[in-house]
């Protein structure tokens, strides 16, 4: 009898084996990390309410998760991604390359990126370019060349500055909360250095370089895609910043402060009036050759962009998205509701 | 033969005197060295069990919380224009009304001057989205309750939740004497008092300001050490001037202090009604209404709450604080037992997440490593312990398993997704590559207690098999398995515990997803024990950590009956030869 | 409709068993049958079973195949090449043809759900006939087969042995799957990084950009500061494992009175079996925050996630390892060895220090052997109480990284299997494999050695 039950055992594993490839009804979704909570919010509401199965969030980062979603249609592939930048020209190629043709683009809402600290420690300003010579691999020399950065303390760049260790923890490339930093920090930063403004002029090339490298001997800290990790550090290191989006900052409010960056303070009004200089927006994307594969997928979409969401007000919101516009709004709405297909017209690069 | 006598009769030992001082005190000593070491042993014993004890109290400690809940039991009007405008009483309406209307009326209804959009925003703070879900399936369960006010306790949100908790700790309580004159109403509240009411709650915002001066001294001192340059000047200009002025409001006893977010809030509580002052003096103080009190209280009797954490630093509001206080005052909340967190899956809501998810995606993973492992497992044992020929195969195969036992979980991991998920393409996160994984982490263990226990079988009863008749086979399934069996069980045990406590290699093949419905197969996308709690474990709502402590409570509860169960068929089967 | 075949598969195996047992039984002849009737009732069982299962398997397969590329065919045929909308399909397909669809189905979809009914009732029907036609043609065939001279017993023990060695070659199979899908990846790996860079290097940080416009780091893959970092915590571990673990072992073995035995034993299990996640909660929200506040008390700077903690509860969690492979080695010490140290005069603590103490050393070792591979194999713990960052260090209150942190990071969320970073990953879980692996077999070999000595 032991034969026929093992050999029973087994056809049954072979049955399951062979019957999977079938038919995902289940949505699949990964991508940034900062979009992963707004997400995993609307997903389980869509779950209660839709009368479909709870999507699956996977929290991969930006880039891990642009990656994934372009590489191709079908039930082995997500059916969206989490964007905490705009899609870029390169990744819109690589998915049209790989066959995900038709992707519909919606802006969820905004956020800002902010440097973070315990709240243990005093409140701090800083300007773009002070963090940039906190940063970068190279900034300038006594002599306007470029240099491998030098600074440890921060009052070694302004004396102004506490007489403290540079110590950042960030995001690793998978992340687009990295590509923000480098987008929203450095470069404007490079930029407010009057040596670095007249590189950009003689040599843009250099001048790219320099606000595309982090320096790399520990002061910069890659902290892994996991900001909830960063958080109990800050919390446990004073010294310690951490680089994420001010939806976590806000979450978080009973430990980190955010760093005042070009005397603006990163709050929910500064950021959807564009006042706070490093704010970003938030996209979703999706395969139009998904819907109708998966079910619900659609239904999913506009749920996301519905007014009791991500609109002034709705749930989202206490998540701590900071809302579009109501116009703004009204745009991806219609976009989703005419599963409107983006055309890579003005991606950035 | 004579060398051997000498070295074995003791050397001879003239001239040495056992009761000598000198051996006494050598005798001493060896008897305290030992009795030192013995000490060292047992303390060796003691650490660890002291170890076992703190874990096992801090994680009780920290669990018990998450098995309770506070909810606000509250009328609510279940009004059929909200639910169900078309009247059709259809599942899908039902499902998709927006429930949170009525919930919001609820809280209206006890608070009504908070009908303004800003005040409707931070009521909807108070409860959980767990209570519209409630209400939800309430109404879908029951659609003919429709148009009824009825009594339903909603379940608090996870700050208002904590807040309750805290609340003996967070807020300092003062009884007030004197009357008290109320002026105003809204925003614009004049408090004023028969004498230095506030006297001594002044002088306490006095000496934080002591504090600040000290920290902006320290950042001037910081700063005269950095050099000199013109932004260093404005900012130590600025500094200086912070600080005379922190001085010169410290050093007036008297004078009214402003109060910030930043320091500790002060609230009136007066006639039922909570009255925060945003600017404090001795004997009267600015304030803004939270809860109106009722007009015509008696005003002399009052008392002032003080939340020692700032506003800014918590992520309860000094408003729903108010409304949890009073709520809490009418009597209308209620602590239970949270049996949500065993019929929920995971959630972003600390306060709705539950284990079910999880514990049933831990009983589909093990029911696959159960069912391949348990027979190949013990097959194999049994080959290898009784019918292999004793060959370099055969040898090579058993130094093999003894070292399949210490490989790393992290590489069965690797395993996992180079050939399950990659090579094999079988679905991420699914029960079924879990449980692949898992039977084949355990095999080794299931396979070694297996020949264990058939090799603790004495010989003499094969050989006695043997001697009558029987063939190999008949001697071995008919005499040596069956004796042997109470220990194979016992391994397995051993092993599927084993399993249901492994996390590492499951991460690797894509269990760590946000996974919200139960799985209903072996296919599908699920989460085991383990991993819920190394994803809760991350998390930083601080809910979320006595989730996570009462999911271990529960994954030890587990483990605790596993264990059990195998010293306890080990204690009734189990045989001395 | 398996659940329907499987019962009658075991009707016929049960009918086949009780028919040939009794022909074997009966008769005058019975006593001079060669095998006992159960063999030739089992041997008649197997004899249905098996084809009844080798028939349902192909069958099943086959079913599956026909009914949906029937059913896709009858939908739409453009669709058997196109597997996006494949899927989404057959799950249509099947949901009308069990009456589940929402909605009303398009005329050709109700259509190619009626052809995969029909398939389905079709291939039902065949696997039934067939599968019984087979049963009792194996039926037929084992009793016609059953004469006094058959060897019904030596057949069927053949059967079994041959699943049992099946069984057994799955545990190799294990292994040479491990090795291979992990050397396979190595390999790939080292063509994109030189193994000496890898073995050699000092500096590790894999988040090599992912996009060529991108800012990432230069991707350099030093193992040195892993192998540090990961050696740093196994000591402190060891250091305290190792002497909380061998005294333990010493007391629980010589001084302990039976029932504090009794009572200890059990703690040592229950801390043994208490999950790594567990563990690494504790070390990560408990031990770890002690370990600053008392870091900051003595005005030394600790990093939030220093090996200190994550090496402290890694030393917790082997003590019971040691202690119960040291106690079965000092067990093993022959008795004569301590009654003479005894007789001597030796007192206990002598007699352990000086004589069983040294008798048990190789024991000793390999269990100190095996008590370090477990703690660098160890994943949970790290992952949550030791950090990321890759410092050379050796000093304990710094935040150093391990292997199996590292595979984790790497992997978790990331499927690639083109990049140096990703197979970076492999490559680190051979190295931790081939380490582990050859420090087991060494302390076994030591164990194996030392057994002889006494036995």
């Amino acid at each position: 009898m032991k034969t026929l039950r093992l050999l029973g055992a087994s056809a049954i594993a072979i049955m399951a084996a062979t019957s999977f490839a079938q038919a995902r009804d289940q949505i699949r979704i990964v991508g940034s990390s900062t979009v992963y909570p707004f997400t995993t919010a609307v997903a389980e509401q869509f779950g209660k309410t839709g009368g479909f199965k709870t999507p699956i969030v996977e929290s991969t980062g930006t880039g891990g998760g642009m990656k994934m979603f372009c590489d191709g249609v079908g039930v082995n592939f997500p059916d969206a991604t989490n964007a905490s930048r705009r899609m870029k020209i390169g990744e819109f190629e690589a998915c049209q390359k790989n066959g995900v043709k038709d992707i519909v683009e919606m802006m969820i809402g905004y956020d800002g990126l902010t440097m973070a600290f315990s709240k243990k420690s005093a409140p701090l300003k800083l300007t773009r370019a002070q963090i940039f010579l906190a940063l970068a691999r190279n900034v300038p020399g006594p002599d306007g060349k470029l240099i491998p950065n030098p600074y440890k303390n921060w009052n070694q760049i302004d004396p102004s500055l506490p007489n403290r260790p540079i110590e950042v923890l960030g995001p690793p490339p998978t992340s687009g909360t990295r590509d923000s930093l480098h987008e929203l920090f450095l470069e404007p930063g490079a930029e407010q250095i009057p040596v670095m403004k007249a590189l950009k002029a003689s040599d843009r090339k250099a001048f790219d370089a320099a606000w595309k490298t982090i320096r790399e001997d520990g002061v910069f800290v890659e902290a892994g895609e996991n900001d909830n990790v960063i958080v109990q550090k800050l919390d446990a290191n004073p010294n310690a910043f951490g680089v994420f989006g001010f939806s976590f900052l806000e979450e978080n409010i009973s430990k980190i402060q955010g760093v005042t960056v070009d005397g603006v303070e990163p709050s929910h009004d500064t950021i959807s009036s564009l006042k706070y200089g490093p704010s970003r927006e938030m996209f979703f994307y999706l395969k139009k050759a998904h819907v109708g594969v998966v079910p619900g997928l659609d239904k999913f979409a506009i749920e996301y962009v519905s007014n009791r969401a991500a609109g002034d007000g709705g749930y989202l919101e206490k998540k701590g998205l900071v809302p579009v516009p109501k116009d703004k709004l009204a745009i991806s709405q219609a976009n989703v509701a005419a599963k409107k297909v983006m055309t890579g017209e003005g991606l950035p690069k | 033969m004579t060398e051997l006598a000498q070295t074995l009769s003791p050397a001879p030992v003239a001239g040495v005197d056992f009761a000598s001082g000198a051996a006494r005190a050598r005798l001493k000593k060896r008897y305290r060295s030992e009795a030192r070491f013995k000490a060292l042993g047992l303390a060796a014993v003691l650490v660890t069990a002291a170890f076992l004890v703190l874990l096992l109290a801090d994680i009780i400690r920290k669990g018990a919380p998450a098995f309770f809940e506070h909810r606000a039991q509250l009328s609510i009007t279940l009004d059929p224009a909200t639910i169900d405008p078309k009247g059709t009483r259809e599942i899908s309406e039902l499902r998709s009304a927006d429930y949170q209307i009525l919930v919001r009326a609820a809280l209206i209804a006890q608070f009504p001057e908070a009908s303004d959009r800003r005040s409707r925003r931070e009521l909807d703070r108070v409860l959980s989205s767990g209570a519209v879900d409630d209400l939800r399936s309430a109404v879908i369960a029951d659609p003919s309750i429709i148009g009824q006010t009825r009594s339903m306790p909603l379940l608090l949100s996870a700050d208002a939740d904590l807040f309750m908790r805290q609340k003996s700790r967070l807020i300092e309580r003062r009884k007030g004497a004197g009357p008290l004159h109320v002026e105003g109403e809204g925003a614009n509240i004049s408090i004023a008092g028969g004498g230095n009411v506030f006297a001594v709650a002044l002088a306490e915002m006095k000496t934080l300001l002591a504090a600040r001066i000290r920290a902006a001294t320290a950042e001037l001192a910081g700063l005269q050490a950095g050099g000199t340059s013109a932004t260093v000047d404005a900012k130590r200009a600025e500094l200086e001037k912070d600080i005379a002025a922190l001085q010169a409001r410290a050093a007036a006893a008297t004078s009214p202090e402003t109060l910030t977010d930043r320091e500790p809030s002060l609230i009136v509580a007066i006639g039922g009604g909570l009255l925060k002052i945003t600017e404090i003096g001795s004997s009267e103080a600015k304030a803004v209404t939270l809860v109106p009190p009722k007009p015509g209280a008696i005003i002399t009797e009052w008392s002032l709450l003080k939340i020692t954490t700032p506003e800014s630093n918590r992520r309860v509001s000094d408003r729903v604080a108010a409304w949890v206080e009073t709520l809490s005052a009418r009597g209308l909340i209620e602590n239970g037992f949270a049996w949500r967190f065993f019929t929920n899956g995971d959630s972003r809501e600390p306060e709705l997440a539950g284990i079910r998810g999880a514990l049933i995606g831990s009983a589909l993973t093990l029911l696959v490593t159960l069912l391949l492992c348990v027979p190949i497992g013990v097959a194999a044992a049994i080959y290898l312990e009784e019918f292999a020929p004793k060959n370099r195969l055969t040898d090579i195969l058993e130094v093999n398993i003894n070292n399949l036992a210490a490989v790393p979980s992290i590489v069965f991991g690797l395993l996992g997704l180079a050939v399950f998920l990659n090579a094999f393409d079988l679905p991420r996160s699914a029960p079924l590559v879990g449980g692949l994984v898992l039977a084949l982490l355990i095999l080794p263990t299931i396979i070694i207690a297996s020949r264990a226990a058939l090799r603790a079988v004495p010989p003499s009863i094969k050989e006695a098999a043997l001697g009558l008749g029987a063939s190999h086979q008949q001697a071995v399934f008919h005499h040596v398995l069956p004796l042997a069996m109470p220990g194979i069980m016992t391994g397995t045990i051993i092993g599927m515990a084993h399993a249901l406590g492994e996390t590492a290699p499951l991460l690797m093949i894509g269990m760590v997803a946000f996974i919200v419905d139960i799985p209903q197969a072996i296919t599908e996308a699920a989460t085991v024990l383990p991993v819920q709690i190394f994803l809760w474990s991350d998390l930083p709502e601080l809910a979320f950590q006595s989730r996570t402590a009462a999911a271990i409570i529960v994954l030890l509860g587990f483990l605790l009956v596993m264990n059990a169960a195998a010293v306890i068929l080990r204690k009734m089967f189990e045989r001395r030869w | 409709m398996s659940v329907l075949y499987f019962s009658l598969l075991l009707v016929m195996a049960v009918l086949a068993f009780a028919l040939a047992r009794g022909r074997a039984s009966s008769g005058a002849r019975a006593a001079a049958f060669h095998s006992r009737p159960n063999y030739h009732g089992l041997l008649a069982a197997s004899l249905v079973a098996i084809p009844m299962l080798v028939v349902f398997v192909i069958g099943a397969i086959l079913t599956k195949m026909i009914a949906e590329s029937q059913a896709l065919t009858a939908l739409d045929p453009a669709l058997l090449t196109d597997p996006l909308r494949r899927g989404a399909a057959l799950r249509e397909i099947v949901e009308v043809a069990n009456g589940r669809f929402r909605g009303n189905p398009s005329i050709t979809l109700q259509a190619a759900g009626d052809t995969w009914a029909y398939v389905q009732r079709v291939a039902r029907f065949s696997i039934y006939g067939l599968g019984l036609a087979a049963g009792i043609g194996g039926l037929m065939f084992a009793l016609r087969s059953i004469t006094p001279d058959l060897k019904a017993r030596n057949r069927f023990e053949w059967l079994v042995t041959v699943l049992l060695m099946i069984c057994a070659g799955i545990a190799v199979l294990t292994t040479i799957g491990i090795v291979f899908s992990v050397v396979f990846e190595t390999v790939r790996f080292f063509q994109k990084v030189p193994p000496m860079d890898f073995l050699t290097g000092t500096q590790w940080s894999p988040q090599t950009a992912i996009r060529a416009d991108q800012g990432g780091s230069s991707g350099a893959f030093g193992v040195v500061p892993l192998l540090t970092g990961t050696l740093l915590i196994s000591g402190i571990a060891m250091l305290v494992a190792g002497p909380i673990g061998l005294f333990a072992a010493i007391y629980m073995a010589e001084y302990a009175t039976p029932r504090f035995r009794s009572t200890a034993k059990p703690v040592l299990e229950i801390l043994a079996g208490i999950p790594t996640v567990v563990l690494g909660f504790f070390a990560a929200l408990t031990v770890a925050p002690l370990i600053r506040g008392a870091g900051e008390y003595f005005g030394l700077s600790v990093a939030s996630e220093s090996a200190l903690a994550a090496g402290l509860v890694m030393g917790m969690m082997i003590i019971p390892f040691v202690s119960s492979l040291s106690d079965d080695v000092i067990t093993a010490v022959p008795q004569s060895l301590r009654d003479g140290s005894l007789a001597l005069g030796g007192t206990k603590s002598e007699t352990i220090r000086r004589v069983i103490l040294p008798a048990a050393l190789p024991g000793i070792v390999s269990a100190f052997m095996l008590a370090i591979s477990r703690a660098v194999g160890e994943t949970m713990i790290v992952v949550m109480a030791a950090g990321l960052a890759a410092n050379l260090t050796f000093n304990p209150l710094d935040a150093v990284t391990t292997f199996t942190v590292q595979i984790k990071t790497i992997l978790v969320g990331d499927q690639e299997f083109d990049t140096a970073k990703t197979l970076a990953a492999f490559a680190l879980g051979f190295v931790l494999f081939f380490f582990t692996l050859t420090l087991n077999v060494i302390a076994l070999a030591i164990i194996r050695k030392y057994r002889e000595q006494y036995d």
